[in-house]
């Protein structure tokens, strides 16, 4: 069976529950309506063609479905047609074109892929020349944007703090393709990962940890068995931290607020690691939003969105989102992924609270 | 006798600003300059077709002593600038005057549509978008690779040759000659059948693409509230620009969608981007980049976009704004 | 309507810093990734598009090293029927000397098309005369920075010409012609991965440059590469705001977007 039929016998199965749609990030607010697509695709009608792009592949309405009719993949189908048909919005279009030439979204150099550790004060090897064999997986927005970057420099010089030995890929790094596979592109997303086998074999590479949850995700689910294992960073720093390998010394004494990313909790499980982190910290006091853990609302950075903004307007999950870590009184958001720092951050300017990725604050008092 | 010959580009009856770096560029070379240059005020032009054509003889060109010699040719300016004739032009020109050591033209669409089916009918070398000139080592400099990197050029076969010239280029080196030039007129060519214009047509304005913009004032997160955007908009059309923003602006509903400037709304390569109030968000960045001239505006001297401006200000904007008001309403 | 579109593949170095080598004898491009030009990218899609109504066929044409059948795989994908790689590897700097290769390839392989379509300019290079020059030695009319074709009838085209200014020129053109297409007179539709590698089983046929040489001479000579003056970074207009405001003006007359 194709797995075009195989989509088409699980949606066959769906009873129209609507708890898909119960748990849509863009449900109510956006004209997509996550069970209705479900229905017209068993009668296999005409869908819109800007609806498919709303979805931010959360992923939380396969988490949900009692059938097993995983709606996220049905929808990455839904825009695969219109990638192969080549109608596709613009945005998109010039983010796959890019990755296509430069391996990343933007179209920054990929030369350049490796900006980011050029100027730390350590010395970062290339992987090939590690003893361990791990390799810090970077991403495209923390490898090329100034506010993202300071990320892997962080993770890089805790990492190092702790005895912990890594290498890098530099520019031989291509996109992990976690967003072109839900926009789509199957066979871009297959050379990119074709590439990036190949150099994980070439390289003879142990262990991976992921500096985003998209890559993670990725790494670990869509590139098949590599017989590596692959993390998250902050499961690492948190074990460091029990092992006491790294020992935060500072205090950190603010209110802080703890946004989980999707890929890293809903879609892979990981909630306690970033917050064990949090909390060993002196001073911090923990806040969690009412919509936390695998209930937690997406910021609609992912599935494309980051390089797509759909023609409805109407108020953001960011700044939904940012309206109750003030409401709940926290002075700063906390999360673990890039994508999640940019969406949440524009609205948190606004209302005067801060955005901080995990290893911001670790850094402040290690 | 050896001349430079420069194909002047008037439009609509206005003699190009642009070919003022032509004769300037001839002038560096030390030739003596030629402007072919079609006569507006002929009969032909008394009652054009379907064209404003103007009357006033060579499209207010008023720098007649720039050159030595103004060859007037009785053609309506479309015919003129139409390649297929231009080649009869040419070359009744050079049956009656010699052939000119180089024919320069102005890199605008025109200009090279002109210079390369020129260069192509008398099989002639041709170098582009020329924006130097080394006299002692007889070299031009040209654009590669998104004008990283120049190549100097030089012909390389006997005879003429033909240019064209980047705007802004040359025009400094465009002086006065101490005689009056001499006036010559041309007649009498073939007129092709291939390829007939029909009429102009003014770029529809109805829907706004801020992507056709050779100007944007973009605003963004740093003017505050929505009331003060019609000031924005004042001065938008005080400058003749078009208003674009960054994403805050356009999730406010500031401002309408299809003027966001970013990857999440569209991509830009204006001639002037102004950016005023925006900080230059990575996303922001990579939607107008590319433009020609970036101007920022910044209270915040180290907003990320002042790494990426040709100019900066670094002050209030809406101080700027009033200022500029002022300035603009006299 | 049979038509022939060109198409290169160029360097994509928008983002590259750029190194000369050999003391301007070369520009190193080892490490920059390649990529179709952009105007060809527009001009493939416009000559599908005119084929897609009137019938007939697209044949793509390139001329480059054997790396460059990625650009025709690519304008195949896009409804182009078929792909003629003109080898050689050689970089021909000299407008002349391509649009003669193309003159000679197109007389003797008789071609046959009814009109040939060309970027206005690739995005290496910056020349912008391949189109007008290879117009006028096969003796056809030419229109260049073409933003719109408003019809394609059997003997002829409507044209629009981008001028300067938001002005436009609308144009008849007797066929055949050479078109140079303009970027934005379409949206070029997406060209998935997948759609090139079902391309890649169409035969692209494969003809040695050195075959059609005749009268191919370069009339220009690249002398040397070398850096443009230094841009440096943001020019910073201080002091007082009324002064600044007026140098802002100044600027943005200088830049031609304000009288």
């Amino acid at each position: 069976m194709t797995q075009t039929q195989q989509t088409q016998t699980r949606v066959l199965t769906c009873i129209q529950c609507g708890k898909c749609t119960g748990s849509c990030p863009e449900a109510g607010r956006t004209p997509f309506n996550i069970r209705m697509l479900m229905r017209k695709k068993q009668f296999q009608s005409v869908v819109e063609e800007s609806i498919p792009w709303y979805c931010t592949s959360c992923g939380a309405c396969t988490l949900r479905c009692p059938r097993d009719v995983k709606p996220s993949e049905v929808i990455i189908e839904m825009r695969s047609a219109l990638v192969e048909n080549g109608a596709i919005p613009v945005a998109i279009q010039k983010a796959l074109e890019n990755t296509f030439v430069q391996k990343n979204p933007w179209g920054r150099s990929r030369a350049k892929r490796g900006a980011w550790f050029e100027k730390l004060d350590i010395e970062v090897l290339h992987v090939s020349e590690t003893e361990s064999k791990r390799l810090l997986f970077t991403c495209c927005i923390q490898a090329y944007d100034p506010r993202c970057m300071v990320i892997p420099q962080n993770v890089a010089k805790i990492l190092n703090k702790g005895g912990i030995e890594f290498g890098v890929l530099g520019e031989e790094e291509a996109c992990c393709g976690n967003e072109i596979r839900r926009i789509g592109e199957v066979g871009l997303f297959d050379e990119l990962k074709e590439e990036n086998k190949t150099n994980f074999e070439e390289y003879g590479i142990q262990e991976i940890i992921a500096l985003s949850p998209h890559c993670m995700n990725a790494l670990k689910k869509e590139y098949g068995d590599l017989g590596i294992k692959i993390v998250h960073y902050t499961e690492v720093l948190a074990a460091m931290i029990k092992e006491g390998s790294i020992i935060p010394k500072g205090s950190f004494n603010k209110k802080v607020i703890y946004h989980d990313p999707c890929f890293l909790g809903k879609q892979n499980g990981i909630f306690d690691e970033p917050r064990s982190i949090l909390n060993t910290i002196e001073g911090l006091e923990p806040l969690e939003f009412s919509r936390s853990r695998d209930n937690s609302m997406c910021c609609e950075g992912g599935g494309g969105r980051m390089f797509f903004e759909v023609e409805a307007t109407y108020q953001r999950n960011a700044e939904v989102r940012v309206k109750e870590a003030v409401d709940k009184g926290a002075e700063v958001i906390a999360t673990s992924c890039p994508f999640c720092v940019m969406t949440l951050e524009d609205p948190a300017t606004e209302k005067g609270i801060a955005v901080k990725e995990l290893s911001e604050i670790l850094m402040e008092v290690l | 006798m050896s001349y430079a010959l420069v194909v002047a580009e008037v439009r609509r009856g206005v003699f190009e600003e642009r070919n003022l770096d032509a004769i300037g560029l001839c002038a560096l070379m030390e030739k003596d300059i030629s402007l072919l240059v079609t006569d507006n005020n002929n009969e032909m032009n008394q009652n054009p077709p379907s064209s404003p054509f103007g009357k006033e003889g060579l499209g207010g060109f008023s720098g007649e002593k720039l050159v030595n010699t103004i060859i007037k040719v009785k053609i309506e300016e479309a015919l003129f600038l139409n390649p297929l004739n231009m080649v009869g032009v040419v070359k009744t020109m050079m049956d009656s005057k010699g052939k000119p050591d180089v024919i320069v033209f102005t890199h605008s669409s025109s200009g090279t549509e002109l210079a390369s089916y020129v260069a192509g009918y008398f099989d002639l070398p041709l170098i582009t978008d020329v924006n130097g000139f080394d006299k002692e080592r007889d070299v031009f400099f040209k654009s590669y690779y998104s004008d990283k990197i120049f190549g100097e050029f030089r012909k390389a076969a006997q005879g003429p040759f033909v240019i064209t010239v980047r705007s802004g280029s040359f025009k400094e080196y465009a002086v006065e000659k101490t005689t009056p030039p001499v006036i010559e007129t041309i007649e009498d060519f073939p007129i092709a059948e291939g390829r007939n214009f029909m009429e102009y047509v003014e770029e529809e304005k109805a829907e706004i693409d801020i992507t056709k913009a050779e100007f944007l004032l973009s605003v963004g997160r740093g003017i505050g509230n929505k009331d003060e955007i019609p000031d924005y908009e004042k001065l938008a059309d005080l400058l003749k620009a078009t208003l674009s923003g960054s994403r805050p602006v356009i999730d406010k509903m500031w401002l309408p969608k299809a003027r966001q400037v970013g990857t999440s709304g569209k991509t830009v390569k204006p001639k002037v981007y102004l950016a005023m109030g925006i900080s230059g968000a990575f996303q922001h960045i990579a939607g107008m980049k590319d433009s020609d001239c970036i101007i920022a505006v910044n209270k915040d001297p180290e907003a990320p976009i002042f790494q990426y401006a040709h100019f900066g200000i670094i002050a209030d904007i809406h101080k700027v704004r009033d200022k500029l008001l002022e300035v603009l309403k006299g | 309507m049979n038509l022939i579109v060109f198409t290169k593949r160029v360097p994509a170095t928008q983002e590259e810093e750029l190194r000369i080598t050999g003391e301007g004898k070369a520009v190193d491009l080892s490490k920059v990734p390649f990529k179709v030009n952009d105007w060809d990218n527009y001009s493939v899609e416009e000559a599908v598009r005119i084929v897609e109504k009137t019938g007939g066929a697209v044949t793509a044409v390139s001329i480059g090293d054997a790396e460059s059948d990625e650009v025709l795989r690519r304008a195949i994908a896009m409804g182009a029927k078929d792909g003629f790689l003109i080898e050689t590897g050689d970089v021909l700097h000299d407008p002349g000397a391509r649009a003669t290769l193309i003159q000679n390839f197109l007389k003797k392989e008789s071609v046959p098309f009814d009109a040939i379509f060309t970027g206005v300019q690739s995005e290496d290079d910056q020349f912008g005369a391949v189109g007008g020059i290879l117009a006028a030695k096969l003796g056809l009319p030419f229109v260049s920075m073409v933003i719109s074709i408003d019809a394609f009838e059997s003997d002829h085209v409507i044209a629009r010409r981008e001028l300067e200014g938001g002005l436009q020129e609308r144009v008849k053109v007797i066929l055949p012609c050479v078109i140079s297409i303009q970027t934005g007179i379409n949206e070029p539709r997406y060209v998935s991965i997948m759609g090139v590698r079902k391309a890649s089983k169409v035969e692209r046929k494969v003809f040695k440059a050195a075959d059609y040489q005749e009268n191919m001479v370069s009339k220009i000579e690249a002398v040397k590469w070398v850096y443009p003056p230094k841009k440096g970074g943001a020019t910073i207009l201080s002091g007082e705001l009324e002064g600044a405001c007026k140098e802002l003006l100044g600027i943005l007359k200088e830049k031609g977007v304000y009288q």
